[in-house]
């Protein structure tokens, strides 16, 4: 499903964020990413969204090299994936309900598909009673669950996210967790930069450790 | 339509939260183009005029007091196989003595007190209408009943109709170029006042990027931003044309009319507000492309 072969990344003056990464994910896996701050995990996510393209080395995702991509197969892939963010990236003008209709209404979805899907996601993240309210006066739990929904609306086949439980409190943290394993146990690969050892022992499940560009730790 | 519809809705909502800065551009594509009416409405009536005087322009073959009946016959004949003329009146001495009288009642006196009339007779001849557009033709009859025998002088009107021209060119060129830079400083204004609606939006646009939108779905609502700025401006452009329009129509409309010979001024035709609502859309349209252009 997703693979790394030998991918490095250089930033400027021959400072590496990643260097000879190679790694393989299966499809349905549940994998972490960790390491200190500037390992290179958020490098590694941005190389998997397609904001960047590695310097060196290939990046697979379903059998497509993403660097050699054009404009609209970068579309047609993001498509495919969902993202969540430590900082939630939710539409603070938007109330729930539009957060996450927002995602099929600018795919062009028809307004029936539309409603379907964001009151299905809204009602497995449990949050259909919040519908009309706003990012800010939901909780730091609430708003990740919804930044969820949004990323599920789409019915990605992957998911990513990068420090999810970055802004939560441990009871929140795991949480979030429980979520993102039911939606992986739906058959969805999840991958997730985190720096929690702790809520990566908790969760038990397979972990990369990056440090200076590199995997150090496989567990 | 699916695609239209947020397209509208978004243009609209981003509009309507940035509508400070929005009026401003829209005030400067109004000003931009009411300028552009102006110069389009002064353009037009000076065409019209210049048209109208052209064809309505004359000639006045001036005879030699001993001229002969023979020469006369002839002169006439040469203006008639020119083509150009659409009547020839001839006028004697006592005619152009009482004409004289009549134009200028208070000098009639003066004329009573020689002891000859100084009036020379002539042959008037009126061109056709679109004749005087032939313009060699004209110059090369003037210039033949010129040397004819029994002819004094000729006057053509053809020198400050060549000078008219001359003057609605001049407008023309000079409003092209206020007009250009006005257009130019409107597209940045729109431009200007696009990307501070994208910034507004860039995290909605970052989340469009993320998920895969079409290009049309994240660059649609901004040039269509820009396309409602610019017709706005063209609106509210008209409108100020239309009042200036209505305003001097009340006032010194009748005056105008008569001193330039016209029955009606031309003030807003239907063309020139279609001219001006599409060149507000197309100046906005460039505008909000500006800034569309470069997200990605």
């Amino acid at each position: 499903m997703i693979e790394a072969r030998g991918v490095s990344k250089l930033y400027g003056r021959g400072v590496y964020a990643l260097q000879d990464l190679t790694l393989r994910i299966d499809k349905g896996e549940f994998v972490f990413l960790t390491g200190p701050s500037g390992a290179g995990k958020s490098t590694l996510l941005r190389l998997l969204l397609r904001q960047d393209v590695p310097s060196e080395g290939e990046m697979i995702v379903g059998g497509r090299n993403l660097a050699a991509l054009t404009g609209r197969q970068v579309q047609s892939y993001r498509r495919s994936l969902g993202f969540v963010f430590q900082d939630f990236k939710l539409l603070q003008a938007k109330t729930v309900l539009e957060n996450v209709a927002f995602v099929p209404r600018v795919l062009g979805l028809a307004v029936a598909q539309q409603q379907r899907r964001t009151f299905q996601v809204l009602k497995w993240v449990g949050l259909q009673h919040r519908m009309n309210a706003y990012p800010r006066e939901l909780s730091g739990g609430e708003q990740q669950r919804i930044a969820i929904a949004r990323a599920l609306v789409n019915d990605p086949v992957i998911i990513l996210a990068d420090e999810p439980t970055g802004n939560l409190d441990p009871d929140l943290s795991l949480e979030i967790m429980n979520l993102l394993r039911e939606v992986n146990a739906r058959g969805t690969t999840v991958l997730i930069a985190t720096h929690d050892r702790e809520l990566i022992r908790r969760v038990g499940r397979r972990s990369l450790t990056l440090d200076h560009g590199r995997i150090v730790e496989v567990s | 339509m699916r695609a239209l519809t947020y397209f509208v809705t978004e243009a609209a909502g981003s509009l309507w939260r940035g509508r400070r800065a929005a009026s401003l551009a829209i005030l400067t594509i109004g000003a931009g183009l009411f300028v552009l009416g102006f110069f389009l409405i002064v353009n037009t009536n000076l065409q019209r005029l210049a048209a109208r005087w052209g064809e309505t322009a004359e000639f006045a073959i001036y005879l030699r007091d001993d001229v002969s009946a023979e020469q006369v016959e002839s002169l006439s004949r040469l203006v008639h196989d020119s083509g150009v003329a659409a009547r020839v009146d001839q006028v004697s001495k006592d005619q152009a003595l009482e004409r004289f009288r009549q134009d200028f009642p208070d000098l009639g006196a003066t004329a009573e007190r020689l002891n000859r009339n100084p009036f020379p007779a002539s042959l008037d001849v009126r061109l056709r209408p679109g004749a005087s557009r032939a313009e060699e033709a004209a110059e090369a009859l003037a210039g033949r009943l010129a040397g004819s025998p029994g002819v004094a002088d000729v006057r053509y009107d053809r020198r400050w109709l060549a000078r008219l021209n001359g003057v609605v060119r001049f407008v023309r060129t000079v409003g092209l170029i206020i007009v250009g830079m006005l257009a130019l400083a409107a597209a940045l204004t729109v431009a200007n006042v696009v990307r501070l609606a994208a910034h507004a939006r860039r995290d909605e646009i970052e989340i469009m990027q993320l998920v895969g939108a079409p290009l049309t779905y994240i660059r649609g609502p901004l040039v269509l931003e820009g396309v409602m700025q610019g017709g706005a401006g063209a609106v509210v452009a008209i409108a100020a044309l239309g009042a200036l329009s209505a305003l001097l129509r009340a006032r010194d409309g009748g005056a105008i009319s008569q001193v330039l010979g016209m029955e009606s001024l031309t003030f807003l035709p239907v063309e020139l507000s279609g001219i001006l609502l599409l060149g507000g859309m197309l100046l906005g349209c460039i505008g909000g492309l500006m800034v569309a252009r470069g997200v990605r």
